[in-house]
């Protein structure tokens, strides 16, 4: 499957007008008869648009997991829909960085928690200190 | 607080007693989700999947996040297959996600699509892959449908065409052949209802024989006994009989009996791994004996 948007210069978005108005531009008359039959019929459209779209997110998939040269994604699909490799935004690395956080997260407040007693008995200490010399000053 | 960081999905996956298991059968769900229409039989489908896997958690939230197209959590459970099943088991997983997607006779283009990125996923080559799909869903796996191109929607218009065409000259077929039928059991009606009448008189005029010789008291007895006996079961009766295996001498508690045990060897649910074929015999079997129980039912001699 072609994307035709991509090859009329559209977005996916685009109303009827501007779409009839890129197909009336296009010069490849093989495209223009092919898109002026999918994308001006309603029903077509909607069907053509939800098969892009998922489409769209598999290109993404393979671009992200290194899959943009499987030896099931041929021909115009493949063509039209690949992305540039990126291997940046591994979730699995993601998923990995949040644990860590969350890992040494815990750890911070178990140790606080852990203090958490002798800040009380220090802090009574200190009240109890002002207390007795406020005592003394005013007595 | 923590955890408010976390995606369902993730939180899912760490709860998980097996990460690849919840990766592969989210996996599932999605394949069963972009099919479009999602029919109660797959949901059960998925559920009796679900029990050979070692997840230990509830399915109902996976089909959430599928549904939702949450491609992020997608990416996540391919990454997690990808690192650890590489070439292992990939080929059961495939099996079930090509059942699912095939599970009411046809493939839809998307999961054409999604069929094909898990076969890279998982590195099953296109030979292999099309064997596979050969395998469980008895035909050849095809390229998938361009709705790019203007003659897939000519194509696709003139055979919904010729289909409404063709169920429009069957329900004229089934029209001509109810009204057949009722003709003919109209004629059976008055054939009977003549030969009723004329045994009437013949006894009548038996009876006043009778009672010209005093033979009063045996000829009641004989009248007695002839009508508690019920009449020998029809052509059609048989013949359903014979569909459950029974012979005419059933009675209403057999055929029940009978019905019950046989629709459940011949269900076509217990055929769902079978395959394709196999279940579309089963449902035909189930029809038969369904319509020979139904017939039974409503028969007067039965009730």
């Amino acid at each position: 499957m072609r994307d035709l948007y991509k090859r009329l210069g559209v977005e996916p978005t685009a109303d009827d007008t501007t779409i009839g108005a890129a197909i009336d531009a296009c010069d490849n008359s093989a495209l223009k008869a092919d898109a002026a039959a999918v994308l001006s019929v309603g029903a077509r459209r909607e069907a053509y648009d939800g098969l892009h779209g998922m489409l769209s997110e598999l290109g993404r998939l393979r671009a992200r997991l290194g899959l943009t040269h499987g030896a099931h994604w041929l021909g115009s699909v493949a063509n039209d829909f690949s992305l540039a490799p990126d291997l940046a935004q591994s979730r699995h690395d993601e998923l990995v960085a949040k644990l860590d956080a969350a890992v040494v997260g815990q750890a911070r407040l178990t140790r606080w928690r852990r203090l958490l007693p002798w800040l009380i008995i220090a802090g009574f200490t200190l009240i109890a200190a002002g207390g007795f010399l406020a005592g003394r000053w005013l007595g | 607080m923590v955890s408010a960081r976390f995606s369902p999905f993730e939180l899912l996956l760490l709860k998980s007693r097996n990460q690849t298991d919840t990766a592969a059968l989210l996996l599932l769900a999605w394949v069963m989700v972009s099919k479009g229409n999602v029919l109660p039989e797959d949901k059960h489908y998925l559920e009796t999947l679900a029990a050979g896997f070692r997840h230990g958690h509830d399915l109902a939230p996976l089909i959430e996040i599928a549904g939702a197209q949450d491609m992020s959590a997608i990416q996540l459970a391919a990454e997690v297959l990808q690192k650890d099943w590489w070439n292992e088991q990939s080929f059961p997983f495939l099996r079930q996600a090509i059942g699912l997607a095939t599970s009411n006779g046809q493939l839809a283009a998307s999961n054409n699509h999604v069929l094909r990125f898990l076969a890279d996923l998982l590195g099953v080559a296109p030979a292999a892959f099309a064997q596979l799909f050969q395998e469980v869903a008895g035909r050849a796996l095809e390229s998938p449908e361009d709705p790019s191109r203007a003659d897939y929607w000519q194509s696709r218009e003139h055979t919904r065409q010729q289909q409404s065409q063709r169920e429009q000259a069957r329900e004229r077929e089934r029209e001509r052949e109810r009204e057949q039928q009722y003709s003919r059991q109209r004629q059976r009606d008055e054939q009977a209802e003549r030969q009723r009448r004329e045994h009437e008189e013949h006894r009548e005029r038996e009876e006043h024989a009778y009672q010209r010789h005093s033979y009063r008291q045996g000829a009641g007895d004989r009248d007695e006994r002839y009508r508690n006996d019920p009449p020998p079961p029809g052509d059609r009766s048989l013949r359903a009989l014979h569909v459950l295996g029974l012979d005419a001498k059933a009675t209403r508690s057999d055929i029940k009996k009978a019905y019950r045990r046989l629709a459940q060897t011949h269900h076509p649910d217990r055929f769902y791994s079978h395959g394709e074929r196999r279940m579309a015999t089963a449902s035909q079997r189930f029809q038969r004996i369904k319509n020979a129980y139904e017939y039974l039912m409503q028969d007067a001699r039965f009730v």
